[in-house]
């Protein structure tokens, strides 16, 4: 199977995985009864890369990734995780934290921490130290003897967090690992995420956020229906789909560039707004120009939210398309 | 193994140091002070109202004598102690003869003035508190006579126990005069003998025969019952306990990060085997106090100790077959409701030994007594029991029942195990028995 590697990073600490591909997928598939979860997937994820997984809900990210765990086994098709081809058992070298968590409520933090890193294979002095380490690092050293249910939703959050890199893993899985955290919670653990990886920790996180996909990851991973729709990083991704975007500001409204000729799409980025154009961008340009003043026009690819809802998102049919390039061209005598 | 035996070791600790378990220590012990301290409580509460009875003698002999015996009863046997201490523990007998004239004795024609019916209502006027017709050939042997008593309370047995007492009393006085027996050969005459119980004569090897021990009627009965009573209880605070762990845990979410770290196999064996350590814990505990208070009251002899060996043992398979069997229904289930529709038939197969324990210790070699203590599930109560009755079973029965058992806890935990690995991720509704035997079958 191809390898494909990542920039080295500061200070490895698994320096003997770089040669591998840490995760790899070989066709295949998993069925939920009649529906099929997964199909036919294949997937490489090199080593100390940060690999994202995105895709709509119901989509097979999370049977991938328990197929990956070993939680669940795939119908068919070999997943080989840090070398080792065997199903059977459960790896003190990954760790995981599923997207439907839960603590145990009655439990102090430490004990539960505690309890967490020897499953992981850790020594009780070993946890001892790692458990006051990260609780420092995540400012939760008050809350050590503190039963896990009288923490603040945040807080439980970061001791999810904590329990699952608590074992020093060199592959660590994250389902949705910063759905529900506010701004500063979310940069304390994407920092984390971000040094873990510096160290030579691979990590494959999946989510809904695709600005967070496209700052952080070195890869982009899309399930769409069970099928594996993209693969790559996210220049390879982008440059799949052209330079067929424009970023515009302009005085003009939303419905002024939905009813012109060849936008296919708009999505309202707030600041600005991104047009998915088939067409001459200049003659674009011309167009709007005569109408409204602008005050941003960049020709670019396609942002990974647009690509994201250009796969998912709902079909245009013929009837809802806007008029093409020629047909602008024609209105207003620009040449195409 | 190592995670095995944390997850144990955590199930364990959660356990014994929680207020449960606590309260499952004291609960024995509680309800049988309980019992006792009650006991002890209400014995002076006794309802001392005078216990007022109209006598209808047909025979006309009978009523002084009853009368008689009334008094000797408000006079001597209603109290109890000497002295200062003397109280009285028991109702007055108040008795008043009425003249059988006029009493019906057809049930269909209506007679307004039957004695029978004044006297009804005179009972539920509250005059009365009973009334008794005395026919007239109760003293001809084989006669179709009876004394009929009526009352309103028939729970209250003092009175009529007292009155049979005395007719009959009575009536055997005037028989045996009858018959020419002087009052001391009729007391030799109904002198009983006493049966009393022993087991077999001891042979010894070198030929010597030892003498058969005498056996402790009530020992006999209540070490195979209280053993299968306190297996029963056991089980029944263990393996539920179970259940709710295994189902809390799919509920809060934790089960999937937990197999994250550990196997399904490994987390249910884990869980099992705390489970396991608890029940052992707590049983420990009361076999403890039973041997202690075997040699305290001196009857240390008829609980030999092989026998606290048969009990754990047992204890153990049913811990692990019915731990096992809850676990698995935990994992399959997502919520409570659903987990107690399946539980149903496995408290079943949990309660089939104390429906059989009554044959069981009346007839302990029957072939029933036999047959459905070789039945896996029923085992450990009901082979416990049997080996707890002298002289137990035979050899072989004891073996095969251990190998069965043995067999069918590890098919138990093989089959939970099965189920446990499916069911601790699925979510919905709860699988029918049929589904959860194809997970079973599943690869």
């Amino acid at each position: 199977m191809s390898c494909r590697f990542v920039p080295v990073r500061d200070s490895l600490i698994y320096p003997e995985l770089l040669v591998l591909n840490v995760v790899s997928l070989s066709n295949v598939a998993k069925s939920y009864g009649k529906h099929l979860a997964v199909a036919d997937l294949s997937l490489s994820v090199p080593a100390a890369s940060l690999y994202g997984f995105i895709g709509p809900n119901g989509s097979g990210k999370t049977t991938t990734i328990r197929m990956i765990m070993r939680i669940i086994h795939p119908d068919r098709g070999e997943i080989e995780v840090l070398g080792n081809r065997s199903a059977a058992a459960a790896n003190d070298d990954v760790g995981y934290l599923p997207e439907e968590r839960g603590l145990y409520k009655k439990f102090s933090v430490r004990r539960m921490l505690t309890y967490y890193a020897t499953l992981k294979g850790m020594t009780r002095r070993d946890a001892s130290d790692a458990i006051t380490h990260w609780l420092d690092r995540f400012e939760l050293t008050h809350w050590t003897s503190k039963k896990v249910e009288t923490l603040s939703k945040g807080m439980t959050q970061k001791v999810q967090f904590i329990a699952s890199i608590i074992a020093r893993p060199k592959l660590l899985i994250l389902d949705e690992p910063f759905s529900g955290l506010d701004p500063v919670n979310t940069e304390a653990i994407r920092e984390t995420i971000l040094e873990l990886q510096n160290q030579g920790t691979t990590i494959i996180f999946s989510t809904h956020d695709m600005s967070v996909a496209e700052k952080m990851c070195d890869f982009i991973f899309m399930i769409y229906k069970g099928e594996k729709v993209l693969d790559g990083t996210l220049d390879e991704v982008q440059a799949r789909y052209g330079q067929d975007t424009i970023k515009l500001r302009w005085d003009g409204s939303t419905e002024d560039l939905k009813a012109t000729a060849g936008i296919n799409r708009v999505i309202n980025m707030g600041a600005y707004q991104e047009l998915q154009y088939s067409g001459d961008p200049q003659v674009l340009l011309q167009s709007l120009v005569a109408r409204e003043s602008v005050q941003h026009f960049e020709i670019s690819h396609p942002s990974l939210h647009d690509i994201f809802i250009r796969i998912a998102g709902p079909k245009l049919n013929a009837d809802d398309r806007a008029p093409q390039a020629a047909d602008i061209a024609t209105a207003t005598g620009v040449a195409s | 193994m190592k995670k095995v035996l944390t997850v144990a070791r955590a199930e364990y600790l959660i356990a014994v140091t929680s207020k449960a378990f606590l309260l499952g220590v004291a609960m024995m012990p509680l309800f049988g002070g309980g019992a006792v301290l009650v006991q002890h409580l209400t014995k002076d509460q006794v309802d001392l109202t005078p216990r007022k009875i109209a006598i209808v003698d047909q025979t006309g002999k009978l009523f002084d004598v009853i009368k008689d015996q009334a008094e000797v009863h408000n006079q001597v046997e209603i109290f109890a102690g000497d002295g200062d201490q003397r109280r009285q523990t028991q109702a007055e007998f108040i008795v008043e003869s009425v003249e059988s004239a006029g009493l019906g004795k057809s049930q269909e024609s209506p007679q307004p003035d039957r004695i029978d019916s004044l006297l009804s209502k005179r009972v539920e006027q509250g005059e009365l508190f009973a009334f008794a017709i005395i026919d007239e050939g109760v003293f001809t042997p084989g006669a179709d006579a009876a004394v009929r008593y009526h009352s309103q309370t028939p729970s209250y047995m003092s009175l009529s126990n007292w009155l049979r007492q005395v007719i009959n009393a009575e009536i055997q006085r005037v028989r045996s005069e009858q018959l020419g027996l002087s009052p001391e050969s009729v007391v030799a005459l109904s002198m009983p003998t006493p049966i009393r119980h022993f087991g077999l004569v001891q042979h010894a090897e070198d030929g010597t025969i030892g003498e058969a021990r005498e056996e402790n009627r009530i020992i006999t009965f209540a070490v195979p019952f209280g053993g299968l009573m306190l297996m029963f209880m056991m089980v029944m605070s263990v393996a539920p306990t179970m259940l709710n762990n295994v189902l809390e845990e799919k509920m809060q979410k934790i089960s999937e990060f937990l197999v994250s770290s550990i196997s399904p196999f490994q987390l249910m064996l884990g869980k099992l085997l705390g489970a396991v350590g608890v029940g052992l814990t707590l049983s420990t505990i009361y076999l403890g106090a039973a041997f202690g208070l075997t040699h305290y009251f001196e009857i240390a002899e008829s609980v030999p100790l092989s026998l606290y060996a048969w009990f754990v043992f047992f204890l153990l398979m049913a811990l692990v077959i019915f731990g096992s069997i809850f676990s698995a229904i935990g994992a399959a289930c997502s919520e409570i409701r659903d987990a107690q529709s399946l539980m149903t038939p496995i408290m079943l197969l949990i309660v089939i030994p104390m429906m059989c324990i009554g044959p069981v210790l009346d007839s302990p070699s029957s072939v029933f007594s036999r047959l459905i203590s070789l039945f896996p599930p029923a085992t450990p109560m009901l082979m416990f029991a049997r080996i707890a009755i002298p002289p137990g079973p035979a050899i072989w029965e004891v073996v095969l029942a251990s190998v069965l058992v043995i067999l069918f806890a590890l098919a138990s935990v093989w089959a939970a195990g099965k189920i446990f690995r499916v069911g601790i991720l699925s979510q919905g509704q709860a699988p029918s028995l049929a589904k959860l035997v194809g997970w079973v079958f599943a690869k």
